[in-house]
């Protein structure tokens, strides 16, 4: 490794420390009164969030869009990775 | 249950991982795989607080906005990530190279 990628490595390191030294002066507050059992998010909650359960709450507008968005992405990977015709084919 | 500190410190590591990939590899596939690194630590921090506050509060409604909002950022990267392949596999064609050092024109 040359110089510079060990001043990248070392730059890396100490923007992780900063990361890794703000995330612990935090005192964060410890949760009172949790039940693993009957509190935990279970996966019909997410779709619940992500579709709503009545009327326009939930998502579902906005997953819409990210499926025309995907749909968009694959159409314009498609035309850029197309082969390109030589001349006079 | 897992401390909140806990993954918060693998999500910056997992995005100095990253940085450091986009920063010092040439391979621009191994540099789109270190961007996608960076958007999964965003998603561990979205999911770990989601999580977080359902502990914190957990007598109100859970509400997993943070994972469903995890969910949209996925299906964002997957379709910056095949637009991104599209564009390197063009790239290649042109100039023969992915080698991002030595694409230094946006134009062709």
């Amino acid at each position: 490794m040359n110089r510079s990628g060990y001043v990248r490595g070392l730059a890396i390191i100490a923007f992780a420390l900063l990361f890794i030294g703000a995330v612990l002066s935090v005192d964060w507050p410890s949760p009172a009164g949790f039940d693993e059992r009957n509190d935990t998010v279970s996966n019909e909650d997410v779709g619940r969030a992500m579709f709503g359960v009545s009327g326009a709450s939930g998502y579902g507008l906005i997953m819409v869009f990210i499926g025309v968005l995907l749909l968009v992405a694959l159409l314009g990977g498609i035309f850029l990775a197309k082969e390109e015709k030589e001349e006079g084919q | 249950m897992i401390p909140i500190e806990y993954w918060l410190v693998l999500s910056s590591l997992l995005f100095a991982i990253g940085a450091y990939g986009v920063l010092s590899r040439k391979n621009a596939i191994v540099v789109l795989m270190s961007i996608e690194i960076m958007l999964n630590a965003a998603n561990i921090n979205l999911v770990a607080f989601s999580r977080y506050h359902t502990v914190l509060h957990p007598l109100e409604d859970k509400d997993p906005t943070g994972q469903v909002f995890a969910l949209f950022s996925i299906a964002i990267a997957a379709a910056e990530v095949a637009v991104g392949l599209a564009i390197l596999l063009t790239v290649y064609r042109r100039y023969q190279t992915i080698d991002v050092d030595k694409i230094n024109i946006l134009r062709w």
